[in-house]
C-alpha cells in the first residue's frame, strides 16, 4: 500500500471518529436519543473494507457506528439529519438510528432492524445483479453476535452453492451486547464456518485497516471474477457500550483500558504513517484540520434542517 | 373470447406470460425446477432457462429475504413458499422486510416482490399445511394480500401483482387448483383492491373469498327462490375494497362473512368492525361470521371436514340472518 493510500485510510478513519464525536455532542444537547451503537474502535475495519469496493457495488452495513456510510461517501450532513429526524435525512424525516439510512446511488441498500435480516437481502441483491448481467459485488457487514442467526446459515449456504459475488464481512469485537463470543459460538472463529459453505474463510486484524483493505480487495476480486463468496472475520474492539448509556459493567476494566490504549485504529494508522511517510506530522495535521472543519460544517448544516409535518407519517407506505 | 382452463393452468399461464414479457421477472422456490409440488412452474425452466426459473435450498427465510433483496435492486422476483403455513418461518422477511423496507428507508426503494404461497385445507395435510393465514397480515401495512377464487382471477391478479411496484402475498387455494372456469384471452389483468360481485342479489350479502366463494355460490343456488344472495368477493384483504362491501350491505341490510380461517382472530373481524362503524344503521340483523372453529386443523381428513366451513354452514347463517323462518322440511 503506498503512502497516499495509507493517508487516505487515516483520513477515512478519522472522519468516522470525528463524525461520531459530533453525534455525541448532539446527544449531549438532547437533540437525539441514545439509540446509537457506537462504532468507536471498529472504524479501521469499515474504512479499509469499503475502500476496496468499486463504485457500482452494493453495501449492507451493520449497526456499529456510521463508519460504513461515511466511508462509502454519503454526505455527512445527511447522516446527521437522519438522526435528527429531519426532512433532509435519507429517510426524509422518518428518522434513523444506525439502521434504515440508505443511499441507493452509492449502492447503500439500507439495513434490517432485526439482526441478521440483511444476510438474505444480500443474497437477493447478488442474484439480481447476476440476472441483470451487471458486474456488482455485495459487501455485507455483520457482527459476531449476528452470525448466530439462522439467516446466516441459509444465506451463506445459498451464496456458496450459487457462487454468488458476496463478501461476508464479520466484525468480531467479542461482544454481543453483554454476551461474550466464547459463550455464544461453538467454534473458536467465525471464519472456520466458511468451510461448511464452500467458501474461503479469512481472519484478519481488524485494527490494521490496511490489512482489512487487502483481504477485502482479494475477496472482491475473487467474487467479481466468478469465484464466489468469501467470509472475512476482522478481529476488532468495541470501545464503548452497546448503546449510549450502557455502562458496560459486565466488562473487565483493565482489558477495556488496554484495548483503548493499544488497539485504537486511529493511533495504529497514525503510527504506521509516522514510520513510513515523509513529513508525516504535517500530513496528519493537515488531514485533521480539514476533516474537523468538514465535520463541523456538516453538523451545522444538519441542525438548520426542517422537521417533518404530521402528514409525513403516511408517506411511502406503498409505491 | 374466453377459454375454460383450470385454476392451476391459469396460474402457470400468468407466470409464463410475465416471464416472457419482462426479462427482470424470475421465479424461485423449492422444487420448482421440475415444475413444483403443485406444478405451478410446469415447463417454465425448460422455456426460460435455469437462470430465471430455479430451485432453492429448503430455506424459507432465504427465499423471501432474497426476494426482497432482488426486488429493491431492479428485478421483479416471484418466490414460492411451498405452503402458505410457511409464512410463519419467513415472517420477519415478509412482515418486517418486504412490507416495511420502502417505508423504513424513506421511500427510496420499491419492493416489486410476489410471494406465491398456496393456502387452505385439501384433505389430510394437517395443522401446518392447511391453514389460511391472511388474518396475520391485516397488521402488515406495506403489503398486499390476495386470495383468488377463480381461474380468471388467479391469472389476472397474479399478472397484476407481478407488475405492481409493491410486495404482494398471493395465496392460491389448494382445493381450487383443479377447478375450471372461463379466462379471457389476451393480456388479462385484474386490478388489485377491487372486489367482484360474483352474484347480484337483494336479500343477504355474503362476503366470501378464496375457496369460500364457490361454496357461497352453491349456497345461493340452493337458496334460490327462498333467499336471494349477493356474493361479494374482495379478492383478498389488502387492499380491501370496503366500498363494495358497504354498498352491498346498504342494499341488503344483512351480512354474512365467510372465510376458511378460524372466526376467532380471523380476517372477517376487521370487515365486521368496519361495517358496524360505517353502516350499522343499515343493518337489519346482527352480522354473522362463518369460519373454522378455534382449534388447529386435524390431520385426519375425516375430522378436517368438521373444522372447515361447508356450504350448509353458510346456508344456516344466511337463514338466521335473513330473519326468515327455517322450516323442518328445508333442513331435512
Amino acid at each position: 500500500m503506498n503512502e497516499r493510500q495509507l493517508l487516505g485510510l487515516y483520513e477515512g478513519i478519522l472522519r468516522c471518529m470525528l463524525w461520531e464525536q459530533g453525534l455525541m455532542s448532539m446527544q449531549a444537547e438532547g437533540r437525539i436519543s441514545g439509540f446509537y451503537h457506537s462504532g468507536r474502535g471498529q472504524e479501521g475495519v469499515q474504512v479499509g473494507a469499503i475502500a476496496a469496493m468499486a463504485p457500482q457495488d452494493y453495501l449492507l452495513y451493520a449497526h456499529r457506528g456510521c463508519g460504513y456510510m461515511i466511508a462509502r461517501g454519503m454526505p455527512m450532513e445527511v447522516v446527521y439529519s437522519d438522526f435528527l429526524g429531519m426532512m433532509e435525512g435519507s429517510t426524509r424525516g422518518i428518522g434513523a438510528g444506525i439502521v434504515h439510512i440508505a443511499w441507493p446511488s452509492l449502492g447503500i441498500l439500507g439495513q434490517s432492524g432485526t439482526l441478521g435480516g440483511s444476510f438474505t437481502i444480500a443474497v437477493g441483491a447478488a442474484l439480481s445483479a447476476r440476472i441483470r448481467k451487471e458486474n456488482k459485488v455485495v459487501v455485507c457487514f455483520f457482527g459476531d453476535g449476528t452470525a448466530n442467526r439462522g439467516t446466516f446459515h441459509e444465506a451463506a449456504n445459498a451464496a456458496g452453492v450459487w457462487k454468488l459475488p458476496i463478501v461476508w464481512l464479520c466484525e468480531n469485537n467479542g461482544w454481543a451486547v453483554s454476551t461474550t463470543f466464547k459463550e455464544s459460538c461453538a467454534v473458536s472463529s467465525i471464519a472456520e464456518r466458511a468451510a461448511g459453505y464452500g467458501m474461503p474463510g479469512v481472519v484478519v486484524d481488524g485494527q490494521d485497516s490496511a490489512a482489512v483493505h487487502e483481504a477485502t480487495r482479494v475477496a472482491i476480486e475473487r467474487a467479481r471474477s466468478g469465484g464466489g463468496p468469501t467470509l472475512i472475520e476482522a478481529l476488532t474492539c468495541r470501545f464503548r457500550g452497546h448503546y449510549e448509556g450502557d455502562a458496560q459493567e459486565y466488562r473487565d476494566r483493565g482489558e477495556l483500558d488496554r484495548q483503548r490504549k493499544d488497539r485504537d485504529p486511529v493511533e495504529i494508522m497514525a503510527a504506521r504513517i509516522r514510520s513510513s511517510v515523509p513529513n508525516a506530522e504535517k500530513e496528519l495535521e493537515a488531514i485533521s484540520e480539514r476533516v474537523k472543519s468538514e465535520v463541523a460544517g456538516a453538523a451545522e448544516k444538519a441542525k438548520s434542517g426542517t422537521m417533518p409535518p404530521r402528514s409525513r407519517i403516511y408517506d411511502y407506505v406503498y409505491a | 373470447m374466453a377459454r375454460a382452463i383450470t385454476y392451476s393452468e391459469a396460474l402457470t399461464e400468468a407466470l409464463a406470460e410475465e416471464l416472457d414479457r419482462d426479462p427482470t421477472v424470475f421465479f424461485m422456490g423449492e422444487d420448482i425446477g421440475y415444475g413444483g409440488v403443485f406444478g405451478f412452474a410446469h415447463g417454465l425452466q425448460k422455456r426460460f432457462g435455469a437462470e430465471r426459473v430455479f430451485n432453492t435450498p429448503i430455506s424459507e427465510t432465504l427465499i423471501v429475504g432474497a426476494g426482497v433483496g432482488a426486488a429493491i435492486t431492479g428485478t421483479r422476483p416471484v418466490v414460492e413458499l411451498q405452503f402458505a403455513d410457511f409464512v410463519a418461518i419467513a415472517m420477519d422477511e415478509i412482515y418486517n422486510k418486504a412490507a416495511k423496507w420502502r417505508y423504513m428507508h424513506g421511500g427510496q426503494f420499491s419492493v416489486p416482490l410476489v410471494i406465491l404461497a398456496p393456502e387452505g385445507a385439501i384433505g389430510g395435510a394437517g395443522p401446518e399445511h392447511s391453514q389460511c393465514p391472511e388474518a396475520l397480515f391485516w397488521s402488515a401495512p406495506g403489503l398486499y394480500v390476495l386470495t383468488p377464487s377463480s381461474p380468471a382471477d388467479m391469472k389476472g391478479l397474479l399478472k397484476s401483482a407481478i407488475r405492481d411496484p409493491n410486495p404482494v402475498l398471493i395465496m392460491p387455494h389448494k382445493a381450487l387448483l383443479n377447478t375450471s372456469g372461463e379466462v379471457p384471452d389476451g393480456d388479462h389483468l385484474v386490478p388489485l383492491g377491487q372486489a367482484a360481485v360474483c352474484r347480484a342479489g337483494s336479500d343477504v350479502t355474503v362476503v366470501a373469498w378464496s375457496a369460500m366463494v364457490p361454496k357461497a355460490l352453491e349456497a345461493a343456488r340452493q337458496l334460490k327462490g327462498e333467499i336471494d344472495l349477493e356474493v361479494v368477493d374482495p379478492r383478498g384483504i389488502r387492499p380491501f375494497d370496503f366500498e363494495a362491501v358497504l354498498t352491498s350491505v346498504r342494499k341488503t341490510g344483512r351480512l354474512v362473512i365467510a372465510h376458511e380461517a378460524s372466526v376467532v382472530g380471523g380476517p372477517g373481524a376487521e370487515v365486521a368492525a368496519v361495517v358496524a362503524e360505517k353502516a350499522i344503521l343499515h343493518l337489519e340483523a346482527p352480522i354473522r361470521r362463518i369460519g373454522a372453529a378455534d382449534i388447529p386443523i386435524p390431520q385426519s381428513s375425516f375430522l378436517e371436514r368438521w373444522v372447515i366451513p361447508q356450504v350448509d354452514d353458510i346456508i344456516n347463517a344466511v337463514r338466521e340472518t335473513s330473519g326468515k323462518a327455517v322450516s323442518a322440511a328445508k333442513l331435512a
